[in-house]
């Protein structure tokens, strides 16, 4: 570092050399006079329109306050190191050479400048002697430039004798460097600023272009409604040209069962300043109605008053049309299958015909069972069923039984695998308690309940019966038990128990819920 | 059931088994089935020519929808049941309908077409 081991007193104990004629020079016999170079800097400076104009006044006034032929300015880049940024009578390779070399680090509080009188008496390298004497310098001063009291760069005056910098020269130094520092700084935050704004205006220009050419349909309208922008895909839609936006009513392509309900919706929207969200169907540029999905979001000031609504379409008349596709499908393999169950029912009548009506009855309730079950899951489109509604059409809770069975718990959804097992053990218990259980006399009741083991991650499902005739435990065990202990059990991946108390009969179901693959969920 | 003891009733299904199921059950109600047809050709000519005083119709035969003989039945002011595995039942004419889910018991069976006669009966009355 050129200087660092040089302080100041070292600098100035140098004894100034002997003048000859063609370095001689006091500092105030070739300096114009301070006052006059400071105004003119001063005024230079305020009406400095950037970095460069800065750096041209500064230069300017230290070769003629200083009375110097070469001077530079050197700032510490991003990496702290210090550079060349604008300089007078230096050669290349005296830059090239000396470049990075400074007597501070980025950020040292308020220096002293340094002065140093002759370079050949400091400790220096002979580099460092060689490459400033091979430029005609003999004499140098240090000025740190400083913001906000930390060092930010320096500028250097060269002279080619030894010289001693008197006090006006040393002050007018400083002074200069304490106004081109406040430039500086002036001028870097004006930098940053413009960048700034370039990158807004940039990055405004870019979601511009984004909106303007994205798949999907975008407009916007003021707060009465009136349309402000359509972007080129909704501009395609209708056929309308920027210059007629004024005039273009998309209303007028709206299909007339529609408008009313789609007018209803914008105009809450435009009043309660809220987002709204609508379908309706559309005449196209080519005469065709399209079905659009509309959500449109207010739009706020900075000052926070209403501008309007910014709004995206989504042409969803080919997903309607594949939706209602699926549906036709899925209702014509659940009238099959119904078809099917319909045609074992039949031969189950051939089968037991006069043979065995009981178990004749009880096949075809449990075939009437799964066919309920089915109707569940083709409504929910062979997704997850919600456990209540199973429940509730199973035991045809909305008819008499509503009073006499009590049913309820958290929402849980489940597989068509684990509704159409639950369906089938809660027909078998249902049947038997009509026919032996709670709901055989006038009184008994049923609790059915379901809760969530938290920790276990259990689903826990309850059938108890109360106030039933006396229970007497079968002697052998039935369908019904066999069907409940054994393949429910299997099908859940649960535990099933059973139990003929003296109060009623208990069934307890466990089953594994929450995780994703699994028969059941909570939701 | 009173209201099927000696009634006439036309069935129109394309599964055999469940023909011959719906033919006991309304025999044991005390009604004389009325074909059972297994396709439309054969259900046409029936409800055109026969007495009939009640119909259970298949909405899907053989894929062809029941359309035609619903609306020569409708014409003669016939009580129609449809029995169906899935779906809504709609004809172009606008007339009310029953309709019982397959698979259905006779019981099911029994009030379907009772609340069909009935309907009926109650359209007769206030034409």
């Amino acid at each position: 570092m050129l200087v660092a081991r040089t302080t100041q007193n070292e600098a100035e104990k140098v004894p100034p050399r002997k003048r000859d004629s063609a370095t001689s020079s006091s500092a105030s016999d070739d300096t114009a006079a301070p006052l006059e170079t400071l105004y003119r800097l001063t005024d230079r400076l305020y009406r400095a329109n950037g970095m460069e104009a800065v750096l041209a006044a500064a230069l300017d006034s230290i070769s003629e306050g200083l009375g110097c032929d070469k001077c530079s300015i050197l700032l510490f880049d991003a990496d702290g190191v210090m550079r060349f940024v604008a300089w007078r009578g230096l050669s290349e390779h005296y830059r090239k050479t000396l470049d990075g070399h400074t007597p501070w680090t980025p950020g040292t509080h308020d220096p002293p400048p340094i002065f140093v009188s002759d370079i050949l008496a400091t400790q220096e390298s002979e580099l460092v002697k060689q490459t400033v004497v091979a430029e005609d310098i003999r004499s140098l001063a240090f000025i740190p430039l400083t913001s906000q009291g930390r060092v930010i760069g320096k500028f250097m005056a060269y002279h080619r004798d030894v010289r001693s910098f008197d006090e006006p020269c040393r002050a007018l130094a400083v002074t200069i460097a304490r106004q081109l520092g406040f430039s500086l700084e002036r001028a870097t935050a004006e930098r940053a600023r413009l960048a700034a704004l370039g990158e807004l205006q940039e990055s405004e220009q870019r979601f511009r272009l984004m909106a303007e050419h994205a798949p999907v349909m975008i407009w916007m309208c003021d707060a009465e409604g009136r349309c402000l922008h359509l972007n080129q895909m909704l501009r395609r839609f209708w056929n309308v040209e920027d210059a007629d936006l004024s005039r273009f009513d998309w209303r007028t392509s709206m299909h007339p069962e529609d408008i009313e309900q789609v007018m209803a919706a914008m105009g809450g929207a435009l009043q309660r300043r809220e987002t709204v969200r609508v379908t309706g169907r559309y005449r196209n540029a080519e005469g065709a109605f399209r079905t659009l999905e509309t959500v449109a979001h207010p739009r706020f000031g900075a000052d926070g008053h209403f501008l309007g609504l910014t709004g995206v379409n989504t042409d969803i008349t080919e997903r309607e049309r594949a939706d209602a596709q699926r549906e036709l499908l899925l209702a014509e393999l659940n009238h099959r299958v119904k078809n099917t169950l319909a045609v074992v029912q039949g031969l189950a009548h051939q089968t037991f015909r006069k043979t065995d009506e009981r178990a004749r009855r009880a096949f075809e309730g449990r075939l009437l069972a799964l066919a309920t079950a089915h109707d569940l899951l083709t409504r929910s489109h062979w997704e997850t069923t919600s456990l209540a509604q199973l429940v509730h059409d199973t035991l045809q809770l909305a008819g008499a039984n509503r009073a006499r069975i009590t049913a309820g718990g958290p929402p849980v959804r489940l597989t068509p695998h684990a509704a159409l097992a639950i369906a089938l053990a809660l027909h078998e218990l249902f049947t038997n308690t009509l026919k032996y259980g709670a709901l055989s006399n006038d009184e008994g009741k049923v609790e059915l309940m379901w809760r969530y083991l938290e920790g276990h991650g259990k689903l826990h499902i309850e059938w108890r019966e109360r106030g039933g005739p006396p229970v007497v435990r079968p002697r052998r065990r039935g369908f019904g038990s066999l069907m409940l202990e054994r393949t429910l059990a299997r099908d859940l991946d649960g535990r099933v128990e059973l139990a003929f108390e003296p109060a009623g009969v208990v069934c307890s179901i466990e089953m594994p819920i929450s995780d994703p693959g699994g028969h059941a969920c909570l939701g | 059931m009173p209201w099927l003891k000696g009634k006439r009733i036309l069935v129109v299904e394309d599964e055999a088994l469940i023909a011959v199921m719906v033919e006991d059950m309304l025999s044991e109600l005390g009604s004389t089935v009325v074909g059972p047809a297994a396709t439309i050709e054969q259900a046409l000519a029936l409800a055109r020519s026969e007495d009939i005083d009640g119909a259970v119709l298949d909405v899907n035969v053989r894929g062809e929808r029941i359309d035609p003989v619903a609306e020569a039945l409708a014409g003669r002011g016939v009580p129609m049941l449809f029995a169906t595995g899935y779906g809504e039942v709609r004809l172009a004419s606008g007339v009310p309908v029953t309709v019982i889910d397959k698979p259905y018991t006779q019981e099911k069976l029994a009030r379907g077409l009772a609340s069909a006669m009935s309907a009926a009966q109650l359209r007769r009355n206030t034409a």
